[in-house]
């Protein structure tokens, strides 16, 4: 299960994160930006969380006013990765303490250590809650 | 490098302030800030004191996020990769995703740095190795192979997990680096315990089967022992997930599969592992009846939830399934989920139906979509319905009549864009073609459709065709009733010599009472040529005229009414025929018409070169003088002409006797054919038209002919 970019957005279209896997020139980037919120924030709650997004897939879901967007291969497994961006936020919630946009906001380098500790060059490799937490902790002591 | 002065660290701002500024400035003053916050990083970022450049740092990371370009500060953020601060050397891995790409010059410097963070302490190793992750290109993973190697046998599972990744990211951009390499991977795999270093050792394998798939024998028994002692959900539907790969390379791995699957498909609930579970069985499992079952029945679960996206993910599945009795099985639970699907969900279904439609479920499937269809997915329905009645030359439609006065009419009140209003008209044609007989009911269809569409003439407007007619450049436009409409007039035309005097007469005064004719502007030559061929077939099958007088006024009444509009053409045939009419012209039109027109010759088809001695550049306007010669050169045959018409008479009255014999033979066909569907006292009516599903032949041209000239030549 290889991600393509990770990208988190309010409901203006603002991104307050974003992770690359593959490359992408700055132009491009803020092209697909721009096409995940148009396709996303229209959606209703009785659609699905998956849709076909060029060659791949958009998994997302919807956090109060902030959109989790993950981009993946066609052939992946769709709740599998729902579970992570769940998983994300449950450790975001419990590192930050009720987690709001605007601490991810201020805090930005913080979350993506956490994603760099659940996922490397694409893949997933932690899924544990309190291992993600105890590395991101280990990372402050040292700070 | 600098020191910043107290008076100058009293003013810094910190990324709060930045944050906080850059979310109240105004749109308008936000390119002044951006530029003034740029200048002041740019000098900050070479201060001496740490916590100013750090400071720095993540300033600049959030513009970055802003959109900003901070390519220039590439150089910079690579030094501070290096740093001996572990809290710069962090921001700057972080934020090096951003500055670096696979063209950037400064990977070089960005080698050395990784060499050396890789000998410090594991959490430098692990946030270095998270860096490598996202940044590696081919240069840079083959200069640190063999120290992201070493790391696989550190003691700490975080970083073993790390390098494990990083080697996946590695093998793909560079699948040379595999010989040699993996066994040693492999070998390291088999003794760990570590669930999260497996999992990414799974990952592994599936990278480089993705690059060089026939290394799977290599992984054949590692997966088989973690697939048959995992408890771990995410573990086991990376194995499931491979176990897909090495089933379709080497089916023999399927057998030993069997017992380890039913086994998780009975004891665990997770949906996702479920998921992945039933997915295989139903692509890979089809001959195993027990598993197959059992995911079958998970699967009816999936398709009869509540949550939209398991529903979804039930239809996904559904696609394996290759045959359309195996579909059947589960018609009930799709249909049902299509009441509650979203768009995206809806499509997915109609393409399984496209599919698998067959002869058993073909009125049910119709029925159900002419009733569940929405304004959203409205054209889409109806498109598919079109390609699953016309697939295969009709194979699924058993009963064409019912098709044809039933189906046909819902579709074409539903139907609401121009490519379904064509398509239609495809499926109209393609059928009265193929099923003899059918043409007799082309007045009722006629008139269900129309009746339908003045009751909703408010709905005329739409979409439309725009067209240019070549000889006379006259651009109109035809919305889809329209195009529906001109296909319906056409086929009523065509089968006229087919129709009974009773629906003749009612065709015409259904037009006459008819209000939406006036919108069909671009259809008045269709109009009018549907016209004069009724007209025509009325005084054939009319000898004694009574009821011509009648069908006059009725047309005079639809000409009047067409009349209204300023673009309208005027009709010869009502000029010549019901305003002017003279016996001896209905005599010429009789006759005429009173034979059938002969097939097309084939020979006609070559080119014909024009005669010896004309010129095509010369005009050719008529020259009285002319005229006056070839009359004067005919006055022999005027004389003859009383003689002439004499026995063409005495033929005429021998030709009508016979015409009116066969005319009371074809009456007495068309009664036998339409006695079976009038009777209504039989439940079960018997199959009465057949489908002709052979190579299509033009009109009036038979098999033999071709055979025929194809010898000739």
């Amino acid at each position: 299960m290889v991600l393509l970019f990770i990208l988190l957005q309010n409901r203006q279209g603002k991104t307050r994160l974003s992770k690359w896997y593959v490359y992408y020139d700055d132009a491009e980037k803020v092209k697909l930006q721009n096409e995940v919120h148009r396709l996303i924030v229209c959606r209703d709650t009785k659609h699905t969380n998956f849709l076909e997004f060029r060659n791949y897939k958009i998994i997302y879901k919807r956090y109060a006013g902030l959109f989790f967007a993950l981009c993946v291969d066609v052939s992946d497994n769709e709740l599998t990765m729902l579970e992570l961006i769940h998983l994300y936020v449950e450790v975001l919630d419990k590192y930050f303490g009720n987690v709001c946009e605007l601490d991810i906001v201020f805090n930005f380098n913080k979350a993506y250590s956490i994603i760099d500790e659940m996922i490397v060059g694409g893949e997933i490799i932690e899924t544990s809650k309190q291992v993600i937490i105890n590395a991101v902790k280990n990372i402050e002591l040292l700070d | 490098m600098f020191h910043l002065s107290q008076m100058d660290q009293i003013f810094l701002k910190s990324l709060a302030d930045v944050v906080r500024t850059s979310r109240t400035t105004s749109q308008y003053d936000k390119l002044t800030f951006t530029t003034q916050t740029i200048a002041d990083i740019k000098n900050e970022i070479q201060s001496r004191q740490e916590s100013v450049r750090y400071q720095a740092l993540l300033k600049l990371f959030f513009l970055a996020m802003e959109g900003n370009n901070i390519r220039w500060a590439e150089f910079q953020i690579i030094n501070l990769m290096g740093c001996a601060d572990f809290q710069l050397k962090l921001g700057a891995q972080l934020a090096a995703h951003l500055v670096i790409d696979s063209q950037s010059q400064g990977l070089i410097m960005v080698t050395n740095v990784f060499q050396k963070e890789f000998k410090n302490g594991h959490v430098e190793c692990s946030a270095t190795l998270s860096c490598l992750g996202t940044i590696a290109n081919k240069d840079l993973s083959d200069s640190l192979l063999t120290h992201v190697l070493k790391l696989t046998t550190n003691t700490k599972p975080l970083i073993r997990k790390k390098a494990i990744a990083v080697l996946s990211k590695i093998f793909t951009i560079n699948p040379l680096n595999i010989p040699g390499n993996l066994e040693m991977v492999i070998q390291q795999l088999q003794k760990e315990s570590n669930i999260s270093v497996l999992a990414c050792g799974i990952s592994l394998f599936c990278s480089v089967m993705k690059v060089a798939p026939k290394l799977y024998p290599l992984f054949l028994s590692i997966v088989y022992d973690q697939i048959s002692k995992q408890k771990s959900n995410w573990l086991l539907i990376k194995l499931v997930r491979i176990s897909n790969k090495l089933i379709s390379l080497e089916p023999r791995f399927q057998g030993k599969l069997i017992e380890h699957y039913t086994r998780l498909l009975n004891q665990t609930n997770s949906k996702s592992l479920q998921y992945e579970l039933v997915y295989s069985i139903m692509k890979y499992f089809k001959n195993h009846s027990q598993l197959y079952e059992s995911a079958g029945d998970i699967l009816k679960q999936f398709l009869n939830h509540q949550d939209p996206n398991l529903r979804c993910l039930g239809l996904e599945c559904l696609t394996h399934i290759s045959s359309s009795a195996g579909l059947m099985e589960f018609q009930e639970q799709i249909l049902e989920s299509f009441k509650k699907s979203d768009y995206f969900s809806k499509l997915q279904i109609l393409q399984l139906f496209k599919d698998f439609t067959n002869q058993q479920n073909f009125q049910t499937v119709i029925e159900f979509f002419l009733k569940y269809s929405d304004l959203e997915s409205n054209h889409k329905i109806i498109e598919s319905l079109i390609f699953i009645i016309m697939k295969d030359k009709f194979i699924n439609v058993d009963d064409p009549e019912k098709l044809l006065l039933v189906y046909i009419p819902v579709i074409a009140q539903k139907i609401d864009t121009i490519d379904n209003a064509i398509r239609f008209k495809e499926l109209l044609f393609e059928l009265l073609t193929r099923v003899p007989g059918l043409k007799v009911y082309s007045d009722q269809l006629c008139n269900q459709i129309l009746q339908t569409y003045a009751i909703q003439s408010d709905t005329l407007q739409g979409p439309t065709l725009n067209i240019v007619q070549r000889h006379t450049q006259l651009k109109y436009s035809l919305n889809h009733r329209e195009i529906i409409f001109k296909s319906l007039i056409m086929i009523v035309g065509e089968s006229v010599k087919l129709l009974k005097l009773d629906a003749l007469t009612n065709i015409i005064k259904f037009l006459e009472q008819l209000n939406i004719l006036n919108c069909y502007e671009s259809s008045l030559s269709d109009i009018d040529s549907l016209l004069f061929k009724i007209y025509i077939q009325i005084i054939k099958t009319d000898p004694s005229n009574d009821i011509i007088p009648q069908i006059e006024q009725l047309i005079k009444n639809i000409y009047n009414k067409l009349h209204n509009i300023s673009i309208v053409k005027i009709s010869f045939f009502y000029e010549s025929f019901i305003l002017n009419k003279t016996k001896e012209q209905l005599q010429q039109l009789y006759n005429l018409y009173a034979e059938d027109l002969p097939p097309i010759n084939l020979e006609a088809q070559k080119l014909i070169k024009p005669p010896e001695g004309l010129d095509i550049t010369q005009s050719f306007q008529i020259d009285i003088e002319e005229i006056e010669k070839i009359k004067n050169s005919n006055n022999d045959q005027l004389e003859q002409k009383p003689i002439i018409q004499q026995l063409e008479q005495a033929d005429l009255v021998s030709k009508e006797q016979e015409d009116q014999n066969t005319q009371i033979l074809k009456q007495e066909e068309n009664e036998e054919e339409l006695k079976p569907l009038n009777t209504k006292t039989d439940p079960i009516p018997k199959k009465v038209f057949t489908i002709n599903r052979d190579e299509e032949l033009p009109p009036g041209v038979n098999q033999n002919d071709i055979n025929q000239s194809k010898e000739e030549e």
